[in-house]
């Protein structure tokens, strides 16, 4: 009963004016921009991080998180309408664009907005449950365990996004390296900063978010020069009652599998939205159907998207290590808020804990009416020319850079980075690692630093610790089947070649 | 010559070789008192191996041609820095309308009336962004 209490309690925090205001500018904010093509939850962010400076804690996070699970939902809607894949709604794309050609809009719509709702509400009691069982464990963590766990993110994180271990890896390690830019903590030196004042402090997240997200988002989307073409579908929303009982087992399903999925380290809405899919293949009543626009399709990685968004908080809240670039960015905004996640945080600010679970389902009702009732409205964002569009998400760059420090020559460093970003994009490399070794970097330090401090240099330490040794044994097993993976593919490769030959 | 993985290789290598040999010039301290120089040296190293495995692999894989487009990223690199430098030594109302026209040079069709509609919004906005959320910016 203990949680109930605690969940009245966040509820009363989460119920004030003010706080209820919060989430409903983020949660239509966040759906709007991340409607937008080209801009996914993670550039949607760090426009908007900006945003909440002047907003007091609870409120700014509450936002916040509504600009998260807004995007992400939003981002779902772009892709069943208009097949538009971001990079985190790959799978709506097809069960949900199917069902579009056939005209069922408006039940792909609804099915994903209710679905969306179940996930969301699942995952909340698993948030409310297991996060602080989850903290009392951190507190086990060593700084050797702390280590071992970081780089397991990153191990996951990049072949996760990526799909290319060696791409992945090369970027989290250049945001380990940009990470390091400034004044040493432990000695004091100032590292990489070319002899300039103002790199004394590091490089400031924002610029190199907007940098890589924004400007080389714009970028890349005006060399396509694709037109798009305006949705004028007419929308249906309400289904039969025998096309609403088929939600129902497909979302649960959804979402059992993404909020387990979202807790793993490198998990997060993406990797469940795709288990969601498999799942429902392989176990759906009307499997035969998947893949042609089915409810099932759309229902079952909704529920999984939403979940997994919401449970990815809980290593972040519990441990106080992000587990995917999202929340990587959103322990940066607890950070610039002046709170520091983990084990602590829920006992010494229960207040911003609970009133931001609480907040979580208040977001759920602000979306679900955001997004059945109103969704025609907000389709017509489309209608607006990509010629507005840019200059427009160029500007709140600048103002985004700009406000952070009210420095206008933050604005070179964002060029800078806008620079980098787009060569990354030619390069085929996906930035999203990045700002993950970026963020982890400096605590990835502190902690080996100490380990190797605590244990007299003997890196021993790292593998005869139970939890350590664990978590690089199991990074230790994956890089050997990458690599057996790697060596049989060339070898297949090169056999087809000789047949050809 | 032309193939984006090599290109790729050659950029870890070069991003790798940059700060390591940088961080050689700060103290590495021992193992069991690791200095300011030891922690970058050793991911720098790794990003090394990581840049030339890529080198080595894209000897195997099929060539895939690199695309890059310089006339876009200029655009708007450009308009940002100008609209920095025109903020800071005039005021930001003349940086939007700056930013606004010399950026839109990248999209298809370029229009002045649509131009000046566009920058009319934002200073809109900015003026919103000023009164109503406290920003500090500097627009007159």
């Amino acid at each position: 009963m203990d949680v109930l209490h605690n969940l009245a309690f966040g509820f009363s925090h989460a119920l004030t004016w003010q706080n209820l205001l919060f989430c409903a500018i983020g949660c239509t904010v966040g759906t709007f921009v991340g409607l937008l093509p080209g801009l996914g939850p993670l550039a949607t962010i760090s426009l908007l991080l900006p945003l909440t400076y002047s907003i007091p804690t609870t409120g700014a996070l509450i936002m916040l998180a509504g600009i998260y699970y807004g995007a992400q939902y939003g981002d779902s809607v772009s892709a069943i309408t208009m097949k538009i894949p971001h990079a985190s709604s790959i799978v709506a794309c097809i069960d949900g664009y199917q069902m579009t050609l056939k005209g069922q809009t408006g039940l792909a719509l609804f099915t994903a907005g209710v679905s969306s709702f179940i996930g969301g509400t699942v995952a909340i009691v698993v948030l409310s449950c297991l996060a602080p069982a989850l903290g009392e464990v951190a507190f086990l963590f060593g700084p050797a365990d702390y280590c071992a766990l970081m780089l397991v993110g990153f191990v996951c994180v990049s072949f996760i996004t990526t799909g290319s271990l060696l791409n992945g890896l090369a970027m989290c390690l250049i945001g380990v390296l940009l990470g390091q830019i400034g004044t040493d903590v432990t000695s004091g030196t100032q590292r990489f900063t070319m002899d300039l004042q103002f790199l004394a402090d590091g490089v400031g997240l924002i610029s190199i978010a907007l940098g890589c997200f924004g400007i080389a988002e714009i970028t890349k989307n005006l060399d396509k020069r694709e037109e798009r073409t305006p949705f004028n579908g007419k929308i249906k929303l309400m289904p039969t009652w025998p096309e609403f009982k088929r939600i129902i087992p497909s979302a649960l399903r959804g979402s059992a599998i993404g909020s387990f999925l979202g807790i793993l380290p490198g998990g997060g809405p993406v990797i469940a939205q795709f288990a969601a899919y498999a799942l429902d293949k392989r176990f759906s009543k009307y499997k035969h159907e998947i893949g042609s626009g089915a409810i099932e399709g759309v229902a079952g990685q909704a529920a999984a998207d939403e979940a997994a968004s919401r449970t990815s908080f809980i290593p972040l809240m519990s441990i106080g290590i992000p587990e995917n670039p999202v929340m990587a960015l959103m322990l940066a905004a607890f950070i610039i808020k002046g709170i520091q996640p983990g084990p602590n945080m829920i006992a010494s600010h229960p207040e911003l804990f609970w009133g931001l679970v609480a907040s979580m389902w208040v977001g759920n009702c602000f979306l679900i009416v955001l997004n059945v009732p109103l969704v025609r409205y907000l389709l017509s964002i489309f209608k607006i020319p990509y010629a507005v569009l840019f200059p427009s998400i160029l500007f709140f760059c600048c103002i985004g850079t700009f406000s952070v420090n009210n420095n206008l020559d933050d604005i070179f460093t964002t060029a800078v980075f806008g620079l980098m970003g787009y060569v990354f994009v030619c390069l085929e490399l996906d930035a999203a690692p990045l700002m993950l070794g970026f963020i982890l970097g400096p605590m990835l330090e502190e902690n080996f630093r100490r380990a190797l401090l605590i244990s007299r240099g003997d890196f021993g330490a790292f593998f005869t610790r139970p939890i350590s040794g664990t978590l690089l044994a199991l990074i230790g097993i994956f890089i050997v089947w990458q690599l057996t993976l790697f060596v049989r593919q060339a070898r297949q490769a090169s056999a087809l070649d000789k047949k050809l030959a | 010559m032309n193939s984006r993985n090599l290109v790729r290789g050659l950029c870890l290598m070069a991003i790798a070789l940059a700060f390591g040999l940088q961080s050689l010039r700060y103290s590495l301290g021992q193992f069991s008192h690791p200095g300011p120089g030891l922690f970058p040296l050793l991911v720098s190293s790794l990003l090394l191996i990581v840049g030339i495995s890529t080198v080595v692999r894209s000897h195997f894989a099929e060539r895939v041609p690199l695309s890059f487009n310089l006339k876009n990223i200029t655009l708007i690199l450009g308009s940002l820095v100008g609209f920095a430098l025109i903020s800071e030594h005039l005021n930001m109302i003349v940086g939007i309308v700056f930013m606004v026209f010399f950026a839109s040079f990248a999209g298809k069709k370029y229009s002045v009336l649509l131009n000046l509609k566009i920058s009319a919004g934002l200073i809109a906005i900015a003026f919103a962004l000023q009164k109503l959320l406290g920003l500090n910016l500097p627009l007159y």
